[in-house]
């Protein structure tokens, strides 16, 4: 019954059908399913098709982000039972800002969509973040990778500082830092010592995947 | 009308859809001066026609002939009655029925242009004489391309001999695609007559190539004011046999035509018309379509210029006379004087497809040509099907109702927001135009793929085209049934 309802819930976020997923998953976590089973078998995993499907062209951007918005919705509804049945994270975690004093996030929000359909845990701080923001996240949630985004050429810069704060608060060595956005290139992301750089959400995937040594789809 | 419709197609071909207010370039009262003035020459100095026989027919049909002179006059009256003869909207059937294309006005469709004696290597960008086994290879390519709706045969079978040449090709087209067959070449009534004869073959019988003609033909005026009477008679033996036939005048204005826009547009349009009114005199209700390729000399080296700002122009004008006429239009689109796949093939390419499209082309021929019309090159073919694809792009037309204006849409994602994951983006995206042969990937990617540009894009698309494409091939039994027919041709 309640493999038929993970079932269900799988289907719905796959076929984008945002009422009926989070309706599920309602369900689901208040009749007391395992939240972990709900959250790998009914979110995590289908993520990972809907990424199969876009690598195999047959999604576009638009429904590979509200794909990872549904996601987004219903984990809301798995996460505090998670929590309260102690239970662990789905993978490699990942913090992502457009930096302070850019309001354009949306080419953060694909890349954030993008990663969770390769099993990473996003947790997207929003836009127009200050350093210290950033600081504090990376303490809290100890991921192994931070995204940095901004379109304009005047806030690139912050992506710098929020590289120095890190190493000011002593954890610059505890996380990878990936950068990009439209003025970004490799050559800028080498001069600031990032670790990571990719011109669009899909090469995001692929180098955020190489930096935590996953094999999946670096250099596919 | 007239005709006898096929069941509606499973899967139309690749079109664009044509404005519903195309485009007119020529005001209303130049209009009407192009036609009267056009009324007047076909009136005062008619047109010449090589052939007592034809001039003798057109005579007896209502028309001023003067065998003496070799010429054939057509008094207002006579070119009014017969304009109003023809069936307005035309089936082209095909050989597989998924690709039948409707000349409606509604749709626009792209056809390959030819007839051309030379081709671009593929590989080495050298040219060299056509062949038909060349032409064979071309088709199948053609096959593949959604975009393509017609073959006019692309290059000339040069290998072949010229009495059964036509033939040859008319084989190697029916044999390596499925779609319709446009045949330009077969201009004397004997080659006709085969002609038809291997259409009824593939098509099952006479009354079937009636019901379905998976063949057409068009013949062309010798600008100015001339044709061939052999041309005619073709046309004549076309129509008995219920296959559409229609007349395409290409003009070069300063040489075979007068240098001002207007006259050239006299010239050329009282070409077709003869055509058009002869034909209607000798088989009354045929099917037929208005062609037109008009273009310019070169000032300098005496050469048809093809493409410039004229050759828009004049497809623009005649589209809009076709439309006057109430005739399926066929325009040549995408002629160019370059030499290769560049950016002058490009530009004027994108100009010529856009005119086309706004004034409402039934057919837009055609793709593949470089250097004024005389060198094929595949490479070249798949550009401008990609330009093509730009156009039925194009055709995704505005509608102001609530569904595409989205005040609802608009509403809930609100300042700030963004309409990327937004049921309604994902409702109407797939109308979007997404591009095979442009490039859109990042700077990365161009890079380590070695920076192609779109040609290079398309030299290896027509390499896998080649490698993997296998159209449906004629039945055996059919296959022998052609070759005997092109044995005992002429016998």
């Amino acid at each position: 019954m309640v493999d038929e309802e993970i079932a269900d819930l799988a289907q719905a976020l796959l076929a984008l059908d945002e009422q009926r997923a989070v309706a599920v998953a309602r369900a689901l976590i208040d009749g007391g399913a395992d939240p972990q089973a709900v959250l790998q078998r009914g979110l995590a995993d289908t993520m990972l098709e809907v990424g199969r499907r876009w690598n195999a062209g047959e999604l576009f951007l638009p429904e590979v982000v509200a794909a990872a918005e549904i996601f987004r919705l219903c984990n809301e509804i798995v996460e505090p039972a998670l929590i309260a049945a102690g239970g662990r994270t789905l993978g490699h975690r990942v913090v992502m800002a457009t930096v302070k004093g850019d309001l354009h996030d949306l080419g953060k929000n694909m890349v954030g969509a993008m990663m969770k359909t390769a099993g990473f845990e996003v947790h997207d701080l929003g836009k127009d973040v200050p350093a210290e923001r950033i600081v504090e996240a990376v303490r809290e949630l100890e991921p192994s990778i931070v995204g940095l985004s901004s379109l304009l050429t005047t806030t690139v810069p912050e992506q710098r500082a929020v590289l120095a704060a890190l190493e000011e608060a002593g954890l610059r060595r505890s996380v990878k830092v990936m950068v990009g956005g439209a003025p970004v290139t490799e050559e800028w992301a080498r001069q600031i010592g990032a670790d990571g750089f990719a011109p669009n959400a899909p090469e995001a995937v692929r180098a955020a995947l190489a930096l935590v040594g996953d094999e999946r789809l670096a250099g596919a | 009308m007239g005709r006898p419709e096929p069941a509606a197609p499973t899967e139309e071909p690749l079109h664009a859809l044509l404005p519903s207010d195309p485009v007119d370039v020529l005001a209303a009262g130049e209009l009407e001066r192009i036609h009267w003035a056009t009324l007047q020459v076909l009136a005062r100095v008619g047109v010449e026609v090589r052939s007592e026989r034809v001039l003798a027919r057109l005579g007896a049909a209502g028309a001023v002939s003067d065998p003496g002179v070799g010429r054939v006059r057509f008094p207002p009256a006579l070119v009014e009655a017969a304009l109003a003869e023809p069936p307005r909207t035309l089936v082209l059937a095909a050989r597989d029925p998924a690709r039948d294309l409707r000349l409606d006005g509604r749709h626009g469709y792209l056809a390959l242009d030819g007839c051309a004696a030379e081709l671009v290597d593929r590989e080495t960008g050298e040219r060299r004489p056509s062949t038909a086994a060349d032409l064979a290879r071309i088709t199948l390519v053609a096959d593949a391309l959604p975009q393509i709706g017609v073959l006019w045969q692309a290059v000339a079978a040069r290998d072949r001999p010229v009495e059964t040449q036509p033939l040859h090709e008319l084989h190697a087209q029916l044999g390596s695609s499925t779609k319709h067959v446009q045949l330009m070449t077969a201009v004397r009534p004997e080659q006709a007559r085969s002609a038809i004869e291997i259409a009824r073959i593939v098509a099952g019988g006479d009354r079937e190539l009636r019901e379905r003609p998976i063949l057409s033909a068009f013949q062309c005026s010798l600008s100015p004011l001339t044709y061939d009477g052999d041309a005619l008679e073709s046309a004549a033996v076309y129509a008995s046999a219920g296959v559409p036939c229609g007349f395409v005048a290409m003009p070069i204005a300063c040489a075979t035509a007068p240098a001002t826009p207007a006259a050239a547009l006299v010239v050329s349009n009282a070409e077709v018309v003869a055509g058009v009114v002869a034909l209607q005199l000798l088989n009354p209700g045929a099917p037929t379509f208005y062609g037109a390729c008009g273009t310019v000399m070169d000032l300098r080296s005496g050469a048809a210029a093809c493409g410039g700002p004229e050759d828009p122009y004049f497809q623009l004008a005649s589209a809009q006379l076709a439309r006057h006429y109430g005739l399926p239009s066929s325009i040549g689109t995408f002629a160019t004087g370059a030499k290769g796949s560049d950016w002058q093939a490009g530009v004027e390419g994108g100009l010529s497809v856009m005119s086309s499209w706004l004034a409402g082309a039934d057919l837009l021929c055609g793709a593949g040509l470089l250097h004024g019309a005389r060198v094929h090159s595949t490479v070249e073919m798949l550009l401008d099907a990609e330009l093509f694809d730009l156009a039925c792009g194009l055709s995704d037309r505005m509608r102001a109702d609530e569904e595409d204006l989205a005040t609802q849409a608009i509403l809930e994602v609100g300042p700030g927001g963004h309409f990327l994951a937004h049921p309604h983006t994902r409702r109407h995206m797939r109308r979007r135009w997404r591009s095979s042969l442009f490039g859109r990937e990042t700077w990365e990617e161009w890079e380590s793929s070695g920076r192609p540009g779109a040609t290079d894009r398309a030299r290896e698309r027509v390499r896998q085209i080649l490698a993997e494409h296998r159209p449906p091939a004629l039945p055996e039994t059919l296959d022998r049934r052609i070759r005997e027919a092109i044995a005992a041709h002429g016998r």
